[in-house]
């Protein structure tokens, strides 16, 4: 039997990791909801995010400007290569985007190998401090990271609920010539979504950074999971991409508690059980012609 | 008669052209193309005639290497049983996986697929580290032992033994294509709802088809395994995803000699842009981009009508 400390530092730590994994996939999620692209250059502003916080953090001595830093840059980059390319693909088949993103993808790890290298590089952990929950010790760092994906939840929704901009993209995710119709600039909500989802990545980076090495591959280690997370709770919806990253940070860091290869293809075989069940994830719509 | 020489006329062309190639260039450089038209034919299919860009390609190309690479490492030492061992393997995995992914949409279908690249990676290099003996990969070179006719574990036989095989494969699936069942493949693609109104099964149709074309990536892994001697992780790293959908799209989707157009385009780029600039990914990277939003016919897709039009004025065999 697994004794309580270790579970409960395993729940902590899955939840840690499903936050990690939230502010990817959110991203991911959003831009497939509005624009209907799969935009798999989030993993890359991901990867930027992480070796923002490496560099900067390194420069400046603080580890949370660096990951300020990397938030914004993030974003910059998203916006750069929003109005550069994806511009110009929005109109074609998502299929269409996933190619084109995917080579984004690995022409920024060439971007990544040619500024910093092969070499993984660590990361320091900027409190090391630890508290009691429960009897267990547990790192403050992990409950940090797991406030900012409560904060950036309750952003989102605000941010759909309470402003114009946030009702007018919930608008245009149900149907955006009604919108465009309107009167409101649709290109400009398009842009705003894909920064957000790119800063949204690059924050995620910076937070996973201290966890792991950095290194360039980083990204295409990190999709799977993503992918199986946005695929589980169904694309296009931020409530079903919060529950399945919850599930799969659980069942990754519990699992691997009980037998470690395996933990890494549970959530495959969770995917695979569910898209049997629903083809479109737990929480996706059915409709996919707009 | 004649319906029969023009029939085989592309393929004829196509084998004479490789042939002419590996005259004047080296023997790697050929084999290399050789295989990689395999792997690419399979993917070429489905993007073109099912419609499903698969991101998963590496993964059933390692199915197909591993399964020649366990024969070969443990058991036997023949490397034609080996390759026969390879598609085996590929055809009963691709029969596995086929139920549950081509219920799914285009859009799901890729992500899964590179999902599933992702799983075996991990698979071969983590999980099964006892069989599979992870990064270090198995060798086998010298546990091949040398076949009648024509000698697999001779680089320069194993290129016309390539070449043979490079023939049937495209010999069936122009067959493929001239059936009603490729007719049925190229409806599910562009309307569904109409196939199905006139009483085929999407489902079936797709299965079909993703067997088929997987099962000829299984085989491009044999031969890799055969070829090389060896089989490691690397080979089905979900970083290498890109390259066969760049092949197809540097051919010309859809079209059947795109991918020896491209293979051969590819290879020949990474053959000198790698000795030029180490970066590789910066390169192929920026070059998919680029393909994607301004030349996504192709080599082969924007030569062909005009070679059609020069070389054979009567034939209209162009699907575009």
């Amino acid at each position: 039997m697994i004794d309580t400390q270790l579970l409960i530092s395993g729940v902590i730590f899955g939840l840690s990791l499903g936050s990690i994994y939230f502010l990817l996939a959110i991203g991911l999620s959003l831009c497939f909801g509005l624009m209907r692209i799969i935009s798999l250059d989030q993993l890359l502003y991901y990867s930027f995010g992480a070796y923002m916080a490496y560099t900067v953090g390194l420069a400046t001595g603080s580890f949370w400007f660096g990951v300020a830093a990397g938030t914004v840059v993030a974003g910059l980059i998203s916006f750069i290569v929003e109005r550069l390319i994806f511009r110009r693909i929005y109109e074609r088949d998502p299929t269409f985007s996933m190619i084109t993103s995917f080579g984004l993808l690995i022409g920024g790890i060439g971007v990544i190998k040619f500024f910093w290298g092969v070499v993984p590089r660590p990361v320091e952990v900027p409190t090391v401090i630890q508290v009691d929950v429960f009897g267990t010790a547990v790192p403050v760092y992990r409950l940090i990271v797991i406030g900012f994906a409560i904060v950036v939840y309750v952003g989102i929704w605000l941010f759909l609920h309470r402003t114009i901009v946030g009702k007018a993209i919930r608008a245009a995710i149900e149907n955006v010539e009604h919108v465009e119709g309107l009167g409101i600039n649709v290109s400009r909500l398009f842009t705003i979504t894909f920064v957000i989802a790119g800063a949204l990545s690059g924050l995620a980076g910076g937070l996973h950074a201290p966890l792991i090495m950095v290194d360039p591959m980083m990204g295409l280690e990190t999709m799977a999971f993503v992918f199986m997370i946005v695929i589980i709770g169904g694309l296009g919806s931020i409530k079903g991409t919060l529950i399945s990253a919850l599930i799969v940070g659980q069942v990754v860091s519990v699992g691997s508690i009980i037998y470690a290869p395996m933990a890494q293809m549970a959530p495959f075989v969770m995917m695979l059980l569910v898209l049997l069940v629903r083809p479109t994830g737990l929480y996706g719509s059915p409709l996919y012609k707009r | 008669m004649l319906d029969t020489f023009v029939w085989w006329r592309g393929i004829a062309l196509m084998i004479a052209l490789l042939c002419g190639l590996s005259l004047v260039l080296p023997l790697p450089f050929m084999n290399e193309v050789v295989i990689f038209t395999i792997y690419v034919v399979g993917c070429n299919f489905m993007i073109g005639r099912l419609g499903y860009i698969s991101f998963g390609q590496p993964a059933y190309l390692a199915i197909g290497a591993y399964s020649t690479a366990f024969y070969l490492f443990y058991f036997g030492s023949n490397p034609l049983v080996g390759i026969l061992v390879g598609v085996l393997g590929g055809l009963i995995g691709s029969l596995l996986i086929g139920p549950f992914f081509v219920r799914l949409r285009s859009d799901y279908f890729a992500m899964v697929n590179l999902a599933l690249a992702v799983v075996v990676f991990y698979l071969t290099e983590k999980v099964l580290v006892s069989i599979t003996q992870g990064d270090n990969g198995l060798w086998f070179m010298t546990q091949m032992t040398s076949t009648p006719v024509l000698d697999l574990t001779i680089p320069s036989q194993f290129l016309a033994f390539g070449i043979i095989v490079t023939f049937f494969v495209f010999a069936f699936y122009k067959y493929l294509d001239g059936t009603i069942y490729g007719a049925c493949c190229l409806a599910t693609k562009l309307n569904e709802d109409k196939l199905q109104f006139i009483g085929y099964s999407n489902f079936s149709i797709r299965f079909l088809g993703f067997v088929i074309a997987n099962t000829t990536t299984a085989l491009a892994g044999a031969m890799y395994a055969v070829y090389l001697g060896f089989v490691s992780p690397e080979m089905g790293s979900p970083s290498r995803a890109a390259e066969p959908i760049i092949v197809t799209l540097l051919g010309g989707v859809g079209t059947l000699f795109g991918p020896v157009v491209g293979a051969i385009a590819y290879t020949g780029m990474k053959d000198v842009i790698s000795n030029m600039i180490g970066n590789w990914e910066l390169f192929i990277g920026f070059l998919l981009v680029f393909i994607m939003l301004v030349a996504d016919r192709g080599i082969w897709g924007t030569l062909e009508p005009i070679l059609a039009r020069v070389v054979f004025p009567k034939s209209r065999n162009t699907d575009k």
